[in-house]
């Protein structure tokens, strides 16, 4: 049972869980700044380290629990880690991104006071904890309780700039659109507790495998468990929170909304893959809601002009190609694609962290030009985009490829154009960053950080991380354009051109919108319109909520707010007056004279002689 | 430490204190610690020995066993009395200083006691361990001559408590009777065949071991006593003698007599029920906050009862998980209330206010105490009350399962009326409350007891649940 492997999968989990414990305990370090910056990336770099090792020498799944909760008969809840292919390797990517993450925000939040910075570090450390633990979970009670802790720190991180009205907004709008599903995931762990007598993924999958798991109201439970990983990983119409979430500092956009926890709804269904595919309607919903939101992110995309929502409506569009992948049976190539695009959507997050850091403005059109001015920049910022595109050589281009392949052979046909849709304006959105940030002619304008001075590149902590990042794209790209992996789907021929020329033409319609100004933005918005117009209203599904909110939630509060005021209040006032005059009548009792204690003490013994009299 | 020989930890406590007469003796100062540090430095090592003997040994032909049971109440006992010196060390009243010794020496005395008892297994041995463990409880009550509550609290103490002895050993003698032999493995077969002589003489002793641990309505001795008392003292009475009562019902009405424990199911439910309701309700009005740790006091033995009133492995299981805790929780929050007192002179509520602005800390230990006992998650408390309401719902008590969750809830009431004092009011002097170094070391050990058995509490309860089984498997 013991493996030398043991103590590196738990060194993965507890490096952070030490730097956030020490950053939490200790304030004069945690207020110190810099220096509990250093602990958090030392504890990072640590788990990384161990980490790779983990991946490099897991040759069978590793399994250990301990007792947490016991019961008469074994275990109610445990706590272990299990490490097999899945796992590992997502754990290489968790603490990859989250180690690069944490030394670019050395750069990026240096204008932070101390204090802040301390605040900052400790949040990501617990962060990364519950994330790696989330990703070892062995069983689904250990993976509910990360899931929350994953779900507090992303509220803590959007609302860093808690004096911001936006931010604190962002974070609670956040923490309510996850939770709605959580309560879905947590009904649907019970309910597979009930129906199955297991939170253990090993057992589970024992059970599925003998057959030995009903089939009558699985839809519901895995209907259930779905909605929980429709909040995190945004899926129509919990997607909302995503967009809005941008109002955290960027580094924590890169890591959280974009990398780890929004995948972490993914990673769920590709754990339970064996699950669901025994309720092949529910599925279904999954490939089509996952279809209908990458298309409809990848619309929304295309109207915004802020970058980081131009990037986040992106993520909720791939992610929406990773489940569609999943819905169509094909768990593996939806999972193929949350590790590529974890690395290339975290370089264009921290791409785009460095050009706002450098001109102060999130808005595209107040830039232009900025190729000159930040050369490595765009080139690592390209790297991104030709990823994400899916342009053969770079790193997306297979696993998207993967993902319509998949798509393909489990017959979808309605998801399957919808995602060559969406990949069409995927690369067309992304060129339009692109060309109008930086290239075009040099807009004016004063530079908020840098004091008046023309932007730049950033600093090495904020550089070394982009580069990092962009080379592992190129070399994920460029491996994976050489050496298929084995799948158990089978590719069209036609599909890696059709894929390309998709990719291709929405960069030819970018640059002959953007660029070369040969197709006026304003005729191509005209030509799309009503579409646009919805587009630019999030085709009104905060709107929705707001009415659904109003209306009815609304209406529902004010009668409960009635019966809570007149009727439980109203009860409890009594009970308590009750229970509070009672304590009162009954300190009477308490007199303070002995002879009235030997009193009680004999009607004491009498009463239980009365009480044996039936048995003597 | 390989204890061959059964009384070694009673021999060596014996040892301790006679060293400790000794040395009042021959130093006589006004202000010595020396004493004190000795019994402290003696009862470590006996707490080390007590943890690595070993069960399985019996001595004076049977009255005297070295099981699994005794060995949980020895560890228990010592470890109480180890935190109780250490908040001792800490007294600083010139009348305590000056006759330390002699408060050493009796504090001894009813500790080897406890220890006796936890393995009587005769009437007599056990009766006689009894009066050793009281006796001196009522001369440590009055102890702070000076005091105008210590002599009246000790006087009330000791004519109720020899009452209730009075009756226990009233009740003995039918037992005897009945028996024909004052050895205790005489009883399960007679309670099991229902001889109404062995059941009056087992009543009677309920009765007055419903004093000793303070079960509603043989409760009204404890408010007075613990207000009278010096209150590191106070922090250990609240756990060592109860602990002492509930091993020994163990031992009379459980060990060994098997399905006919059952008989005793509705008794103790009652008692559990209405000490649970009537202590916390009495709690809700009390100004002091010794008197309010008192009141709570009677409703966690009523908790401790309904795990008993199980009456399967499970439910003695999590008594003694509960008791542990319970003596974490409180004698903490005891130490805490010491600390407070030596600033301010007062146990009321009222002087907690602004706790938390003057001393953060002891602000926030002493919250931790209060939510431990009141049942918060991830607190010892916690799983404790979960694991006596799980025990009373797998024999399907579900009303008195109920009746007690209900009853958390006006307990937290009034912990948390203390919690507001402490963080929402302003302080009335902004000064920090020095804490003595050894009370520090009480409240920090306490501290660590809830978290690790709140955060952990796996392995505990897998420890309580074997010494459970065994009172259920001998015969």
């Amino acid at each position: 049972m013991d493996s030398p492997l043991d103590p590196l999968v738990l060194a993965v989990v507890l490096a952070p869980v030490s730097a956030f414990m020490l950053l939490a305990l200790v304030a004069p370090l945690r207020r110190s700044g810099r220096p509990a910056a250093v602990v958090s990336i030392l504890g990072a770099a640590t788990a990384f380290v161990s980490a790779v090792l983990v991946w490099r020498g897991l040759d069978a799944p590793l399994q250990r629990v301990w007792t947490w909760l016991p019961d008469a008969n074994g275990a109610l809840a445990s706590v272990g880690f299990l490490a097999d292919e899945q796992s590992s390797v997502m754990l290489l990517l968790v603490t990859l991104v989250s180690l690069l993450v944490q030394i670019y925000s050395l750069g990026y939040l240096s204008d932070e006071p101390a204090p802040g910075i301390g605040r900052y570090y400790a949040y990501q450390s617990l962060f990364a904890f519950s994330m790696l633990g989330l990703v070892v979970a062995p069983n689904l009670v250990q993976l509910f309780v990360c899931w929350e802790l994953v779900g507090l720190c992303s509220y803590l991180l959007i609302g860093f700039w808690y004096r911001k009205p936006s931010a604190a907004r962002a974070a609670v709008k956040a923490f309510w659109t996850t939770k709605a599903g959580d309560v879905g995931l947590l009904i649907g762990i019970v309910l597979l507790w009930r129906h199955t007598g297991t939170f253990d993924f090993a057992e589970l999958r024992q059970l599925v495998d003998g057959g030995l798991v009903g089939i009558d109201g699985l839809a519901l439970i895995t209907f259930c468990i779905y909605l929980g990983a429709a909040g995190k990983s945004a899926q129509f119409p919990l997607h909302v929170w995503l967009p809005d979430a941008m109002e955290g500092p960027t580094p924590v956009s890169a890591l959280i909304h974009a990398a780890t926890m929004v995948t972490a709804g993914v990673y769920l269904l590709v754990r339970m893959a064996f699950l669901f595919a025994l309720t092949p309607d529910v599925l279904l919903l999954v490939a089509w809601v996952g279809a209908g939101t990458a298309l409809m992110a990848a619309m929304l995309a295309c109207a915004q002009n802020d970058i980081k929502r131009v990037l986040a409506y992106s993520t909720v569009s791939q992610l929406g190609y990773m489940m569609t992948a999943i819905g169509a049976g094909f768990a593996s190539a939806g999972f193929f694609h949350l590790l590529t695009h974890g690395v290339f959507k975290a370089l264009l997050f921290l791409g785009a962290g460095a050009v706002i850091h450098a001109v102060g403005t999130n808005d595209i059109t107040r830039m232009g030009g900025l190729a000159r001015r930040m050369p490595q920049t765009m080139v690592v910022f390209l790297v991104g985009t030709l990823s994400l595109a899916g342009l053969p050589l770079f790193g997306g281009f297979l696993s998207k490829e993967e993902v319509l392949a998949a798509v393909w052979d489990g017959g979808m046909t309605g998801p399957f154009v919808f995602l060559l849709v969406a990949a069409f304006l995927t690369a067309f959105y992304m060129f339009r960053v692109v060309f109008l940030a930086f290239f075009g002619p040099e807009t004016s304008r004063e530079s908020e950080h840098g004091g008046g001075h023309a932007p730049h590149d950033a600093p090495w902590s904020m550089s070394l991380p982009l580069w990092a990042l962009a080379l592992a794209s190129m070399a994920i790209g460029v491996y994976f354009t050489f050496h298929h992996p084995e799948t158990a789907f089978e590719a069209p021929g036609w599909l890696a051109p059709l894929a390309t020329g998709v990719a291709s033409g929405g960069v030819v319609l970018a640059w002959l919108t953007f660029q070369r100004k040969m197709i006026s933005a304003e005729a191509l918005a005209q030509a799309t319109g009503p579409l646009r117009t919805a587009a630019a209203r999030g085709f009104w599904v905060d709107e929705a909520f707001v009415a659904v909110y109003r209306g009815m939630l609304m209406a529902l509060a004010r009668i409960v707010g009635w019966i809570d005021r007149y009727i439980v209040d109203g009860v409890l006032n009594v009970v308590s007056a009750w229970t509070v005059s009672g304590g009162d009548g009954l300190r009477g009792i308490q007199t303070g004279k002995v002879q009235d204690y030997v009193l009680a003490l004999a009607a004491g013994v009498v009463a239980v002689m009365w009480w044996l009299r039936g048995a003597m | 430490m390989n204890t061959s020989y059964p009384l070694v930890i009673e021999s060596g406590l014996f040892t301790l204190l006679l060293a400790v007469f000794l040395l009042g003796l021959v130093r006589r100062r006004a202000d010595d610690l020396l004493a004190g540090w000795v019994t402290l430095v003696g009862l470590a090592g006996l707490t080390l020995a007590a943890w690595s003997a070993e069960p399985g040994r019996v001595a004076l032909e049977g009255s005297f066993v070295l099981d699994e049971l005794s060995l949980f109440g020895k560890r228990l006992f010592l470890l109480s009395g180890l935190l109780s010196v250490l908040a001792t060390l800490a007294m600083t009243h010139p009348s305590f200083r000056r006759r330390g010794t002699e408060y050493y020496v009796v504090f001894l005395a009813s500790l080897l006691g406890m220890l006796v008892l936890a393995s009587a297994r005769d009437l007599i041995v056990l009766f006689v361990a009894f009066e050793l463990m009281s006796i001196p409880l009522y001369f440590l009550t009055g102890f702070l001559k000076g005091e105008d509550a210590a002599p009246e609290g000790a006087m009330k103490f000791f004519l109720i408590g020899s009452i209730s002895s009075a009756v226990i050993l009233y009740g003995l003698s039918f037992v005897y009777g009945a028996a024909g032999t004052t050895n205790m493995a005489a009883i399960p077969p007679a309670v099991a065949v229902g001889d109404p002589l062995m059941l009056l003489g087992l009543g009677l002793m309920l009765g007055g071991l419903g004093f000793k641990i303070a079960a509603v309505p043989f409760h009204m001795w404890v408010p007075d006593t613990y207000e009278a008392a010096n209150t590191p003292f106070v922090a250990w009475i609240s756990i060592a003698p109860k602990a002492a009562g509930f091993v020994a019902i163990l031992r009379l009405y459980v060990e060994g007599v098997g399905e006919a424990a059952v008989l005793w199911v509705p008794l103790i439910a009652t008692l559990a029920a209405v000490s649970i309701v009537a202590g916390n309700l009495m709690a809700i009005p009390q100004k002091n906050i010794k008197r309010l740790l008192a009141y709570s006091g009677v409703a966690h033995i009523g908790y401790l009862l309904l795990g008993l009133a199980a009456m399967s492995v499970s439910g003695v299981g999590m008594v003694l998980f509960y008791l542990v805790a319970y003596l974490f929780g409180n004698m903490g929050a005891f130490f805490v209330v010491q600390a407070v007192n030596g600033a301010e002179q007062s146990d009321d509520v009222e002087a907690y206010r602004g706790l938390a602005r003057r001393s953060p800390m002891l602000a926030l230990s002493l919250l931790l105490f209060l939510l431990s006992l009141g049942g918060i998650p991830f607190m010892a408390g916690f799983w404790a009350k979960l694991f006596v309401f799980w025990a009373a719902i797998e024999q399907g008590m579900y009303l008195l399962a109920f009746l007690g969750a209900v009853l958390t809830v006006v307990a937290l009431y009034y912990y948390l009326v203390v919690a507001r004092r402490m963080y929402i009011e302003d302080p009335a002097v902004p000064t920090p409350i020095p804490v003595p170094a050894p009370l520090m070391v009480a409240i920090g050990g306490c501290l660590a007891g809830i978290i690790v058995m709140g955060v952990y509490p796996e392995p505990w309860v897998q420890a309580f649940l074997r010494v459970a089984l065994t009172l259920f498997s001998t015969n």
